[in-house]
């Protein structure tokens, strides 16, 4: 494996977590996908029976990505020249030299994934935390009082760049002006930082339940976030949605971002919002997302090195504050003990 | 399931495209809990006001109102 720096972790994704890698339904049974994650090829494979596994996509032959080869129903055959790997990585069969000491060892790379809320998530150890770290799911997504819709979407740009901006409570009433939910509420406003035993809340101090007017940043094993945002009374009963909202790195320019509409409601009232959702409410909530891309995407490089924060940033500053100090302290645990000079 | 990226979908979670009864129920719906209220009952009076009545035609009942938005919405 080669040795990561401060600077690749922060730009690809923090190590030795969870992250949300694609949509459960991207993988059917029977079927494999070549997934970017972290900046890392990798491969997803469902047997017929839906266990899902996740494997580094380089054959540990001579390298030809695995994600070309036959899915074979309970393993993979590469196509270069037939190697077959079992879902956790094992080496099960040189079909061009059987007995080949490949077989029976362990080559291939495979992640531990879990199934949340009809999204893959997978841990990402570096060679020091290959056991998966405890996970906490979000309890919107566990509670059966509370119903979701998971909405999913590609965007161009850094990861980090859209977890800030759900750290960013104040751009709702601006960029999402126009919209069907983020109308109200004062443009002007004053917030606060209230840490909380798995992360921190970025807050107004003087507004709540009008647009989108806190969020909570929660570390759990995955980073998540929380918010509410305000329903119009054409979406029935229930009250506010909320969002619980992940991020996947793909590579330094690249994100997938996940995001769970939810509400707490039951019987008849969570099936009007349901049939509304789907039939009405879902292509506006789409709208409103793509403000959001539109914006990010046309961040220049250098955005956040050029920059004249005020008090509305205290929750970027923070995030911003904590993730590199996690890459710095990832990335110092990397380096390789100094080898003794060689002698002639 | 298409690997082009990005994957940009506004509909994630339909698995049909709303037939025009469905579009109709769904802006009465939402006219109905702006104007007259979000309990049952309001809503089986708006819908009736508005003759906005499920396939067969008769007018709504709690009970009948219940389960078609079961059945829409499950
Ligand atoms: S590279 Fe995969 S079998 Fe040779
Ligand atoms: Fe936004």
């Amino acid at each position: 494996m080669t040795t990561l720096t401060a600077d690749h972790i922060y730009a690809t994704g923090l190590r030795n977590q969870w992250h949300p890698v694609v949509p459960s339904r991207f993988v059917a049974p029977g079927a494999m996908r070549k997934v970017t994650v972290l900046g890392e090829e990798w491969l997803l494979f469902r047997r017929s029976d839906s266990t899902l596994s996740m494997l580094a996509d380089r054959c540990p032959h001579r390298g030809a990505p695995l994600s070309l080869g036959k899915h074979l129903g309970d393993r993979v055959s590469c196509w270069y020249h037939g190697l077959e790997i079992e879902t956790d990585g094992t080496v099960s069969s040189v079909p061009g030299l059987p007995g080949c000491n490949l077989e029976g060892k362990k080559l291939v790379r495979s992640l531990p994934v879990r199934e949340v809320g009809g999204a893959v998530l997978a841990y990402f150890g570096d060679e020091e935390h290959p056991e998966p770290a405890p996970l906490t799911l979000p309890e919107p997504l566990t509670d059966p009082g509370t119903d979701s819709f998971l909405c999913y979407a590609e965007w161009n740009g850094p990861w980090r760049y859209a977890v800030e901006n759900l750290l960013d409570p104040m751009h709702g009433a601006f960029l999402h002006h126009e919209s069907h939910t983020m109308f109200d509420g004062d443009t002007t406003a004053k917030f606060r930082i209230r840490e909380t035993g798995r992360g921190y809340f970025f807050e107004k101090t003087d507004q709540r339940g009008v647009n989108f007017d806190w969020v909570e940043l929660c570390r759990t094993g995955v980073d998540w976030v929380d918010l509410s945002i305000p329903y119009p009374p054409s979406a029935g009963p229930g009250g506010p949605f909320g969002i619980v909202g992940m991020v996947c790195p793909v590579d330094e320019n690249r994100t997938g971002v996940f995001f769970w509409r939810y509400r707490k409601v039951e019987g008849w009232q969570r099936d009007s919002w349901r049939f509304l959702y789907r039939t009405l409410i879902e292509k506006r909530h789409w709208e409103v997302l793509e403000q959001d891309r539109v914006m990010l995407e046309a961040m220049p490089a250098d955005a956040d090195q050029r920059e004249n924060l005020y008090q509305h940033d205290l929750g970027v500053v923070r995030l911003r504050r904590m993730y590199r100090a996690e890459a710095e302290a990832q990335g110092a645990a990397q380096v390789p003990a100094q080898a003794p000079a060689p002698r002639h | 399931m298409t690997t082009d990226w990005p994957y940009l979908d506004v509909h994630q979670s339909r698995t049909h495209e709303p037939t025009p009864y469905e579009y109709r129920l769904a802006s009465a719906l939402e006219e109905v809990f702006t104007h007259e209220g979000h309990e049952l009952a309001d809503v089986v009076r708006g819908l009736n006001a508005r003759q906005v009545h499920s396939p067969d035609g008769a007018p709504w009942t709690e009970q009948s109102f219940r389960d078609e938005i079961n059945r829409l919405g499950a």
